[in-house]
């Protein structure tokens, strides 16, 4: 595949715990990496990942602090119950469900953010662009089935 | 099918007692394929009182919409008790306020599969003792089978009988089978991934954003709901393909852990829109995974409400 996957980057802001992969994270993101900084991975709606979804995103990746180590003490646990039933259901609909992906970051962990940022784009490279569900884009020229 | 007399004499004592202020029941609609919900406040009323195969509503519905002051006397089959029971534990009704008149469901005739076979114009259906219906229309008259004309999801329903009635009236009926269930969602999750999609987004367009099945839904009882809400703007509202998909994704998902497959947002549907595939879904995974089946008591949080570090899923590290 030619075109590099787009890909969303939800990153809860107390995984990070190297101010080195913060400052990676926060200003050197690749530009089809799209950084969304929330509070908790707790704080993430199923709604925002179907907005991701529907606006394009060939791949979500969700960074948050590892259980029992979370900021907010429960939120990454609620979440995973959430999220992964969602990423299920969209798989069960047609949005296949290693576009979904966590990561959940060791206090004592540097530099892992990247690699599987890399290892993440490389396994959405093989399984090419999303288009299921992917419905706010403009058609191409010519209608859809050009 | 319950004695109807049964039920008025029950209904009407428990006015004339001061049980209850009001029951909620069906009485006949426009025409004899529709009957409608009804309050009844006084024991003359219920003389209206209608209860057949053909009441297709949710009753639980209308629980919400009432002071939860207010004692409720309500018929309920299977899927009403149980809505009943994961309102009750989501604070919607106390439970003592509640009394619930408990009828076992042998299924709720779809409509439309009559329409098919006896034309638009019904004039009445009788159900006869040998399971079948004799409908009478304008192209005359058919004896229709009733199983062939059950709802689907009646079809696959495993609880028919009200698990926490104040009172039964009628025999109670046999469980049905968790494995008809379940047929459905294997069908569904055996296609392959692009046959999925299509069939979702064919039935997904024909929507029209009427939310019908928002309102036919005795769970779907938020002040605000999520597509209505306008700053911020969660998903579209209009008839866009990422609009109507949006609804059809996220009104399905809310429900998980709490929807009690009564299939009331389906019936309601006026574009013939499936949905309860989708609901389905989540229900057999919050069987398999969690053990949990909504409204089966009104102590046991819905899993989405709960967390264990326990949990076995594939983001666990």
């Amino acid at each position: 595949m030619s075109e590099t996957p787009k890909l969303v980057l939800f990153q809860c802001q107390w995984c990070l715990f190297s101010s080195a992969d913060q400052e990676w994270v926060d200003n050197q993101l690749p530009a089809n990496i799209h950084l969304i900084k929330v509070p908790c991975t707790g704080r993430i709606n199923p709604l925002y990942l179907l907005n991701a979804v529907q606006g394009g995103a060939d791949g979500i990746m969700i960074s948050g602090c590892l259980p029992e180590q979370c900021h907010f003490k429960t939120g990454n646990i609620g979440a995973r119950r959430q999220l992964e039933e969602f990423s299920d259901y969209l798989n069960y609909i047609g949005y296949e469900q290693e576009r979904v992906r966590f990561l959940w970051l060791d206090l004592q962990d540097r530099g892992i953010i990247q690699k599987e940022l890399a290892a993440f784009e490389a396994q959405l490279e093989a399984l090419g662009p999303a288009h299921n569900l992917a419905t706010r884009l403009a058609e191409p020229a010519g209608g859809a089935n050009a | 099918m319950p004695d109807l007399d049964a039920l008025k004499a029950e209904a009407k004592r428990l006015l004339d007692e001061g049980v209850i202020e009001m029951v909620i029941g069906f009485k006949a609609g426009d025409t004899p394929l529709h009957p409608q919900p009804a309050f009844f406040k006084t024991s003359e009323e219920i003389d209206q009182l209608v209860y057949n195969a053909l009441c297709q509503n949710n009753l639980a519905t209308y629980l919400t919409r009432f002071p939860k002051t207010q004692k409720i006397g309500m018929l309920v089959r299977g899927c009403e008790n149980r809505s009943v029971n994961a309102l009750v534990f989501e604070g919607q009704h106390p439970r003592e306020n509640l009394y619930l008149i408990g009828i076992p469901c042998e299924g709720i005739i779809d409509w439309r599969k009559i329409i098919e076979q006896a034309g638009e114009e019904v004039i009445s259906v009788i159900e006869q003792s040998d399971n079948t219906v004799l409908v009478e229309s304008k192209s005359g008259y058919f004896t229709l089978e009733k199983d062939t004309l059950l709802h689907e999801s009646c079809a696959r329903c495993i609880h028919p009988n009200p698990i926490s009635a104040d009172i039964v009236i009628g025999e109670l009926l046999p469980e049905g089978d968790p494995a008809l269930a379940r047929e459905q969602v294997a069908a569904f999750a055996n296609l392959s991934l692009q046959e999925r999609y299509a069939w979702f987004r064919q039935e997904a367009e024909r929507c029209i954003r009427c939310y019908a099945c928002r309102e036919a839904c005795p769970m779907c009882y938020c002040e605000e709901c999520f597509v209505d809400h306008v700053s911020p703007r969660w998903t579209e509202s209009g008839t866009t393909p990422a609009g109507m998909q949006g609804w059809h994704i996220v009104r399905a998902f809310h429900q998980t852990g709490r929807c009690t497959s009564c299939g009331a947002c389906e019936r309601a549907c006026p574009m013939d829109i499936k949905m309860t595939y989708l609901t389905e879904k989540l229900n057999e995974d919050m069987r398999q995974k969690y053990n949990f089946e909504a409204g089966m008591d009104t102590k046991t949080p819905p899993p989405f409400s709960t967390i264990t570090l326990d949990d076995k899923s594939r983001f666990i590290v």
